[in-house]
């Protein structure tokens, strides 16, 4: 499905509507420039709207997806209030708002004109159901036109959302149009990369290279890239808590996510803590498994057979060592690994479990340093100031709580910026 | 490799109750040759702390190491000198990557005994002269694989009076031309000599729903089949529901439910899976079926989901005595078919994987791509 000027076409009408996509485009742009307003009151509007469920059908579809929680998540995401509150936070107040400068020893003033990049386009990732909404979302609220590739996973939630809000706000007819382009057709993507002031790229370091090679020279890359999450144990609070918070927080996400708990680090040099751990923790990751199954048997059987694989081929090639001790639970388990990197488990409750003794963490972390994101740290009460410093001073973007890992809040930045900021530019204009 | 004789001159190609004793013989017979041939094979066996002498009775079959297909993409495991291999296949090689797997003399041999019994079961054998149409590879020798060399293979269950490939290899490729294919199937179709499809399902539906989009309807002469096979992948990739396909062929060809016959087999087991007039895939005597549990690999009950393992005693060159393949399947007991067959059957129900996946943390194609690099 395709979605261009408000209206929804077959797959198969791509060529048609690449071929006429920069007429389009430019002519909504000499027009106007839109307003922030009308796309708050849209967004306002169709939350409200499904949370009455005045569109049973979308509600019906929806639930059928089995995609109510994101949707529900969303639609508070939509709301006035939510909104403003992140232009707020991101941009500060009356951003679009021109401003004079007041430079020092008599240099000239000039004016200030934050404008919208333009045209953006948004290669989504589909980790999860609403992200490629909340882009365009992101888009359309620094006024900017929006060309959207669905992931390939995408189950029609995002197309259905915006013919929501397209009819609901016709005015943003001309700024949203979605693709359900194959990641595989270069020429199709390389034709919308060609008309946009900016890429933002949602994915792996596969598709966020990709994006470089083929992104035209001076448009800027936005690139959220896979991140991986770990949890950081040095003493505890109240430890039976929060280790249950843990295992559900692994078992909830399933370890999908970029802020999910792929590995443990234990604040120790000792492996014997590390197995102990192992054995103490594993009750509590069988409890949370029990408690939030994983129902995707295909992926399950794939991490399993992956990680059988791995033991023979390190078997077949013992320069590499990636031996460590296997604590088998029920539909899940922990290995005792006896290096300190940071890596990708198996996921579907498969965690790692290793040692960081605080002094070794600079020099870990760093050698991560394009992946860090994420920490989730278990702690006293006295020691987590120092601590929540030092992973901030090893690139750590996010130091939450082991169970709040994966919690959004308002006002967040994400990977270290403010999104809004890069669809933004800043224009100078002499008076 | 007495054994393996014994086993592959079993009369009943679907015995698999009185063979256990002989088939368990003859598995641990290869595993002892493959951990004595087979430099990596031993490796992998000493590490999971497994010798032959462990397969003291059936039971003890499910304890035998199963090596991932992945691996023979991954690694040349042979057992004897590739120049005893008068064939080496090559699976089809779903995402590039393909399986180099060799075949001695002495399982050819076994190979061709296995054949002939269930086509004969079948009633694929037959002395009637009859044109094939494959929709599949033709045969050219740099192609190695396993489907095409099944493919060809099967033409020689009659005399055949024409070999019809869809696959030309033109100029160093692979090039579809359906359009000869249409002409010749109507050609056939006003003759009176019978007329053979094999190929693979997908190819199939595709010609099929060709003709039936531009109103072609043959009435093919009687005792002609449609075979359907090659790879197990694109079985259910294409989704095809079976049912529709059937209904296809018989307004298309004018060809009858009974005379609809698929086979399914992998470069890593090369045991003829044929299926029964219930469609359903039983277990030939020369192999077995363990399903394993997906989070333990523990093998399961039947009719529960798990994780396909095939074992077979059949090959000598290379070590795929027990595989394990990223199918996801159920074993039924056998008596439920109804069509007479006691050994259970396979019934595939997909694929491992992470299609659905949705993972922002490193994607599955980066762990996929940094295993390659290591080849």
């Amino acid at each position: 499905m395709i979605v261009a000027n408000g209206m929804v076409y077959d797959s198969s009408q791509q060529e048609m509507i690449l071929s006429t996509l920069e007429t389009r485009i430019n002519e909504t742009r000499m027009k106007a420039q839109l307003d922030p307003e009308i796309v708050i009151s849209a967004f306002d509007t169709l939350s409200r709207s499904i949370g009455n469920d005045d569109f049973p059908e979308f509600s019906e579809r929806i639930h059928t997806l089995h995609a109510d929680d994101a949707i529900e998540h969303a639609l508070r995401m939509f709301r006035r209030d939510c909104l403003e509150y992140k232009i707020k936070a991101e941009l500060g107040s009356r951003f679009f708002m021109p401003k004079l400068t007041g430079p020092p020893l008599g240099f000239p003033r000039v004016q200030i004109d934050p404008r919208p990049l333009g045209t953006l386009l948004h290669i989504a990732a589909g980790n999860m159901d609403i992200l490629p909404a909340y882009s365009v979302a992101e888009g359309l609220l620094t006024g900017n036109i929006n060309i959207l590739k669905l992931p390939s996973v995408d189950n029609g939630i995002t197309v259905a959302l915006f013919e929501l809000l397209l009819t609901i706000e016709p005015r943003l007819r001309d700024y949203v149009y979605i693709f359900d382009t194959p990641s595989d057709d270069i020429a199709a993507i390389r034709r919308m990369a060609a008309v946009a002031d900016g890429i933002a790229v949602w994915g792996g370091e596969e598709a966020v290279s990709a994006v470089r090679r083929f992104a035209p020279t001076g448009c800027r890359l936005i690139e959220w890239g896979h991140r991986l999450g770990f949890a950081y144990i040095s003493g505890y609070e109240n430890k039976e808590q929060e280790l249950t918070e843990l295992a559900e927080h692994i078992m909830l996400t399933k370890q999908l996510l970029c802020s999910s708990c792929q590995v443990i680090y234990l604040d120790t040099s000792n492996m014997d803590e590390v197995a102990d751990f192992c054995k103490t923790f594993l009750p509590y990751l069988e409890r949370a498994a029990e408690k939030y199954p994983v129902e995707d048997v295909g992926a399950v059987a794939e991490m399993t057979l992956r990680r059988y694989s791995d033991m023979l081929e390190c078997t077949l090639n013992p320069t590499k060592n990636m031996d460590g001790q296997v604590f088998q639970g029920k539909h899940c388990s922990l290995t005792a690994s006896f290096d300190s990197e940071l890596e990708l488990s198996y996921m579907y409750g498969n965690c790692i479990v290793k040692r960081l003794p605080e002094e070794q963490m600079m020099n870990c972390l760093r050698r991560s340093k394009g992946y860090l994101q994420t920490a989730g740290l278990i702690t006293t009460a006295s020691r987590r100031e120092r601590l929540t410093e030092l992973l901030i001073r090893c690139g750590v973007n996010r130091v939450m709580r082991a169970g709040s890992m994966s919690d959004a809040f308002l006002g967040e930045a994400h990977d270290g910026e403010y999104a809004l900021r890069r669809y933004t530019r800043i224009v100078n204009v002499a008076l | 490799m007495k054994f393996r004789k014994k086993l592959f001159r079993t009369k009943d190609p679907f015995d698999t109750h009185s063979t256990d004793r002989i088939f368990l013989e003859a598995v641990r017979e290869n595993c002892a040759y493959q951990m004595e041939h087979c430099q990596k094979y031993r490796t992998i066996l000493e590490k999971l702390q497994f010798s032959p002498d462990m397969l003291m009775q059936y039971q003890d079959l499910d304890k035998l190491p199963f090596l991932p297909t992945v691996l023979f993409k991954k690694h040349r495991l042979f057992s004897c000198p590739e120049w005893k291999m008068p064939i080496k296949a090559t699976s089809s090689g779903t995402q590039g990557r393909k399986s180099r797997i060799g075949l001695d003399f002495g399982s050819l041999l076994c190979g061709l005994r296995m054949v002939i019994k269930i086509a004969r079961w079948r009633g694929l054998l037959s002395l009637r002269p009859t044109h094939y149409i494959i929709l599949g590879y033709k045969p050219h020798k740099g192609n190695d694989m396993a489907v095409t060399k099944t493919a060809f293979g099967s033409t020689f269950f009659t005399p055949a009076l024409s070999r019809s490939y869809a696959l030309q290899y033109e100029n160093g490729e692979y090039k579809p031309d359906l359009e000869m294919i249409m002409d010749k199937i109507q050609k056939f179709a006003e003759g009176s000599v019978p007329v053979r499809f094999m190929g693979f399902p997908s190819y199939t539906y595709f010609l099929l729903k060709k003709m039936e989009e531009r109103g072609l309807r043959v009435s093919l002469p009687q005792h002609s089949k449609i075979m359907l096979g090659g790879g197990w992948k694109q079985f259910y990739a294409e989704k095809v529901d079976k049912q529709t396909l059937y209904t296809l062929i018989k307004k298309t060809l004018d060809v009858d439910e009974e005379n609809i016959i698929e086979f399914f087999g992998a470069a890593e087991h090369p045991i003829l899976y044929c299926d029964c007039p219930n469609h359903h895939f039983h277990v030939p005597a020369y192999s077995r079926i363990i399903i394993r549990n997906v989070h333990t690999l523990a093998p399961v009950s039947n009719g529960t989901a798990g994780l396909v393992n095939l074992i077979t005693p059949m090959v000598k060159a290379t070590p795929i005595l027990s595989v394990m393949t990223d199918d996801l399947g159920v074993l039924h007991d056998g008596e439920t078919c109804g069509c007479g067959l006691t050994s259970p059957y396979l019934e595939i129900i997909g694929r491992v994987g992470l299609r659905d996946i949705k993972t922002c943390a490193a994607g599955a194609e980066e762990l996929l791509s940094k295993v390659e690099d290591e080849i």
